[in-house]
């Protein structure tokens, strides 16, 4: 229980540090050079990762939610609220993979010898 | 939502018409020795029977994702006829001391069970395998 009532508080702190990573924030927008073909604004990289981390963010409240449900006594099957538990563990990960590889690109560039 | 671990959304449902079908096995058990059911008949064994559904109903191919998952289309009542048992001293008895009690066989609901449980276990080996799947997928490039 405690650790899953406690999602709902720190998702939204960890949007706001997914912000403040270097190389996240809204001001790089994908070069334009780059054959991306819709609009730069609504495909540019920072709202393609904060699309990410807002569905990580349902992803875990979804669980959280079907866990109190079931703890609450209502008839949700126990294997739907561990299989919502185990999606939203498996896409965090997959966020923390992205945010770890945009750290690796962003260090490899500041290590860059001019 | 994304789709993280491959074929999440039959398993589920697969995992869901197994517990049906468990509730229905207990509720045939406890009920061995009804003699009087809902209508007043020996209780009848109850079966269920599953149909193939498509996940998304408005239509769509196979290969668009749209896989075939599985429910539970209807409880039916078993129509074999009741057990006969002779117990004179039984108040149901009817003249000749025979009382009718419920079709279930027990031995038949413990198979039946067995069955129910396993394939509840491979339901549980396919999540099992698609997050580990999700999880190896994730550490590639990692040395």
């Amino acid at each position: 229980m405690s650790p899953l009532s406690a999602i709902p508080a720190y998702s939204p702190n960890l949007l706001s540090q997914i912000d403040r990573l270097p190389g996240a924030s809204g001001d790089v927008a994908m070069p334009s050079a780059l054959p991306v073909a819709a609009p730069a604004d609504s495909n540019s990289f920072s709202s393609l990762l904060g699309k990410m981390v807002s569905e990580v963010n349902a992803q875990q409240q979804v669980s959280a939610q079907s866990v109190n449900a079931l703890q609450s006594g209502a008839s949700v099957p126990l294997h739907q609220a561990v299989i919502s538990m185990e999606e939203a563990s498996v896409s965090f990960q997959l966020m923390v993979e992205v945010r770890n590889r945009l750290l690796e690109s962003y260090q490899e560039v500041m290590r860059m010898t001019m | 939502m994304i789709q993280i671990l491959t074929g999440i959304q039959n398993t589920s449902a697969a995992l869901d018409a197994e517990q049906t079908r468990l509730e229905v096995i207990s509720q045939n058990i406890a009920n061995a020795h009804t003699a009087h059911d809902v209508d007043g008949k020996p209780y009848q064994r109850r079966v269920v029977v599953f149909d193939t559904v498509l996940q998304n109903a408005m239509g769509g191919d196979v290969a668009g994702g749209n896989l075939p998952a599985v429910q539970v289309a209807k409880i039916e009542r078993d129509t074999r006829p009741p057990l006969q048992i002779y117990d004179p001293g039984n108040p149901d008895a009817d003249g000749r001391g025979m009382v009718s009690m419920p079709n279930v066989n027990i031995h038949e609901e413990m198979a039946d069970l067995i069955s129910a449980s396993r394939s509840y276990d491979a339901n549980l080996a396919v999540v099992k395998n698609a997050r580990s799947m999700a999880l190896q997928t994730l550490s590639i490039g990692k040395h």
